[in-house]
């Protein structure tokens, strides 16, 4: 039970900087998630905070000690490594027991709360194997209870359910879910998965080039990005980012098509952005603009279609009982409380 | 169906106008392979065979090349008597070899660690000058070692061969158990950090455990090179210290070469390292295949 807080914490490789100058105060009891592409600093970030990296500056709290000169050993964390890092001549059994073994618990109180963690985990059966005997997703489930057989201040995971099958991702993020609510315990969860994130996260910390882009709910995050990073980076599909300008209260392609009303000043350079979600599609003629389909896709759920529009493509999310072909011309129409705009140059926000 | 062969199912596709089918090249391949391992084998072996075979002729019976003959056991008892004495230099060898092996082995374990895990200063240089050593010609430093023993009292004495075998082992288990401690994945020392180890209980709990078959094996190689040691034991030595390979000089006589108790005495030299040989085969293998559990 502890808050973290990370102060102008910066790690460097000489030159090259895996993390710049982050503050981050993840709360108590908080499952704060990073999200962001590969390389961006989500695992050398967490790895400071377990204290397996030296940060180059900056401190690191948790609670109200000052751990920067602590040992991992002394942070009372527990970690779940992207690599796994498991124990190749222990048994399931005693992988998920050192973290309990090493800290001197109680014989008698040790099997009980393996064999839990085992169960929370689907692994009961595999309890007397070696790691080499199982699969990737199986040595992952194997790290992830080695994680929770303890109750730690503070759980860092690494991509823990990067492995998995689609099914077993699923029950395992309820898992998660439930235990971090259950337990309490202040989570800070990597993950490029933004399912996950959506839905594990109290808040998500999006990052880039070592930097943390945007910090809030997930809901924040996907319907109010900071900037233009955060807006392509987060959705499915990304969101269509349309270059064009602000003219007379209208937002003009660069094609020159005039596309849709927007309350701001006008601009040369502007960047629209507008989600998949949030357009509509109509017969030709009954929307805001006609354009022609580039691919016609059939999600189950949904359809998808991919439209030229001038010399850009846009991708406009459908009925799931809209059938269309390729090339045929139909009509979109945009929803005029789900636009944003971004400055091309400072790709920053431009609230309207 | 045609007139021209029908090619062999694996080579279908290739180039089917060659002369030689895969399979028939495969074959070809073998066989020359068999031929060069026997070869090899042969040429390696007959020096010991000859041994083998001397270490039970009688003296008469050495200088013919008879592979049929009466066994004799005389030699290995004789080898033992006055004035010989083998059990003396036996013992010797295996005290001087074991002590140097509990020795290095930790020590060399500790300074691999340290080489493979943290960044020191200077690194790499040491570790070239530790290498370094061992390209320095034996005869080299052994005038040194000659004066400096007999100035502090450790010529033909034990300790002192154990000082100085130690000295010739300890670059290579460095080398060597460094390199099975590179192969532990960091990832796995880290997950035990953060489950709550010191760097001792670290090194306790997971490092030796998995590195063990890599020490074995060290620990094998160093005692066969303390056991083999020559130069240095001929010149430190001269009576109470003599290991086996300065023994097998003694079958030198006046009345020539005695090769019946030479090749016993030799057959008596080799018989550890046989066994070592076939245990280094099995946990050589596993030092190697140890890898990482992704
Ligand atoms: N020991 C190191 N020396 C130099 N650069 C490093 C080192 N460790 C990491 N980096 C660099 O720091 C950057 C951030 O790495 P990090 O592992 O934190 O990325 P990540 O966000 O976890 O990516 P992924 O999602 O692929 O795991 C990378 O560009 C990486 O190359
Ligand atoms: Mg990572």
């Amino acid at each position: 039970m502890a808050e973290v807080k990370l102060k102008n914490l910066t790690k460097r490789w000489g030159d090259f900087v895996g993390v710049d100058n982050q503050s981050l105060n993840i709360k108590d009891q908080e499952f704060l998630v990073l999200l962001g592409p590969s390389g961006c600093g989500k695992t050398t970030t967490m790895r400071m905070i377990a204290g397996l990296e030296d940060p180059t500056g900056g401190e690191i709290w948790i609670g109200d000690r000052k751990v920067n000169d602590d040992l991992p050993k002394d942070r009372d964390v527990a970690m779940v490594f992207q690599n796994y890092g498991l124990y190749p001549h222990m048994t399931i059994f005693d992988n998920i027991a050192y973290p309990l073994k090493v800290r001197g618990t109680p014989k008698d109180e040790t099997r009980p709360r393996v064999e839990k963690a085992a169960e929370q985990v689907e692994l009961t059966q595999f309890l007397d194997r070696k790691p080499k005997a199982l699969s990737g997703g199986q040595r992952q489930r194997v790290a992830l209870a080695r994680a929770i057989v303890r109750t730690p201040k503070v759980f860092l995971m690494d991509e823990p359910l990067s492995n998995l099958d689609a099914k077993l991702r699923v029950t395992m993020r309820a898992e998660l879910k439930h235990l971090s609510r259950a337990l309490q315990i202040t989570t800070v969860y990597v993950t490029h998965d933004q399912i996950e994130a959506m839905t594990l996260a109290d808040r998500v910390a999006v990052m880039k080039h070592g930097i943390i882009q945007q910090l809030g709910t997930p809901d924040e995050i996907y319907n109010d990005p900071a900037n233009l990073f955060v807006a392509g980076f987060i959705g499915s599909p990304a969101m269509n980012l349309i270059n064009g300008s602000v003219r007379d209260g209208m937002f003009v392609t660069t094609g020159g098509t005039r596309l849709t009303k927007l309350p701001t000043a006008d601009r040369a350079r502007a960047i629209l952005g507008v989600r998949a979600d949030d357009m509509s599609v109509h017969e030709a003629g009954q929307g805001d603009i006609d354009v022609t389909i580039y691919a016609f896709e059939n999600t189950g759920e949904s359809t998808l279609l991919t439209v030229q529009w001038g010399k850009q493509r846009v991708i406009a999310r459908g009925d799931r009982h809209l059938r269309k072909e390729q090339d045929d011309v139909v009509g979109i129409s945009l929803d005029p409380d789900h636009l944003y705009l971004f400055d091309p140059d400072t790709e920053q926000r431009i609230r309207m | 169906m045609s007139i021209a062969p029908m090619p062999e199912p694996e080579t279908f596709g290739r180039n089917p106008k060659r002369g030689l089918s895969g399979r028939q090249k495969k074959r070809i391949a073998e066989f020359v392979q068999v031929a060069l391992i026997l070869i090899a084998i042969f040429v390696m072996l007959v020096p010991i065979i000859w041994i083998f075979l001397a270490a039970f002729k009688t003296h008469v019976d050495v200088y013919q090349l008879k592979l049929f003959f009466t066994p004799t056991f005389e030699n290995f008892g004789t080898v033992f008597d006055d004035p010989y004495r083998l059990g003396e230099k036996l013992f010797n060898s295996t005290i001087v070899a074991l002590v140097t092996v509990v020795f290095a082995i930790p020590i060399a374990t500790l300074a691999a660690y340290s080489f493979s895990r943290f960044t020191l200063r200077g690194e790499t240089l040491m570790l070239v000058i530790i290498l370094a050593t061992q390209f320095v010609p034996a005869v080299v430093i052994i005038l040194p070692f000659f004066v400096m023993f007999r100035d502090i009292g450790l010529l033909d004495t034990r300790l002192g061969l154990i000082l100085v075998n130690l000295a010739i082992v300890m670059p290579f288990a460095i080398w060597m158990i460094k390199g099975f401690i590179d192969g532990i994945p960091m990832d796995t020392e880290e997950a035990a950090m953060v489950d709550g180890s010191s760097r001792l209980q670290v090194i306790r709990n997971i490092v030796l455990p998995m590195a063990a078959p890599g020490l074995l094996t060290s620990a094998i190689f160093c005692f066969i090179i303390a056991w083999n040691e020559f130069l240095f034991a001929l010149i430190l030595t001269n009576k109470n210290a003599v290991t086996l390979p300065i023994g097998l000089a003694l079958f030198k006589g006046e009345e020539g070469d005695l090769w019946n108790l030479l090749s016993a005495a030799g057959i008596i030299i080799m018989a550890p390292m046989f066994v070592l040989a076939l245990m280094i085969r099995k946990y050589f293998v596993q030092g190697m295949t140890m890898g990482a559990v992704r």
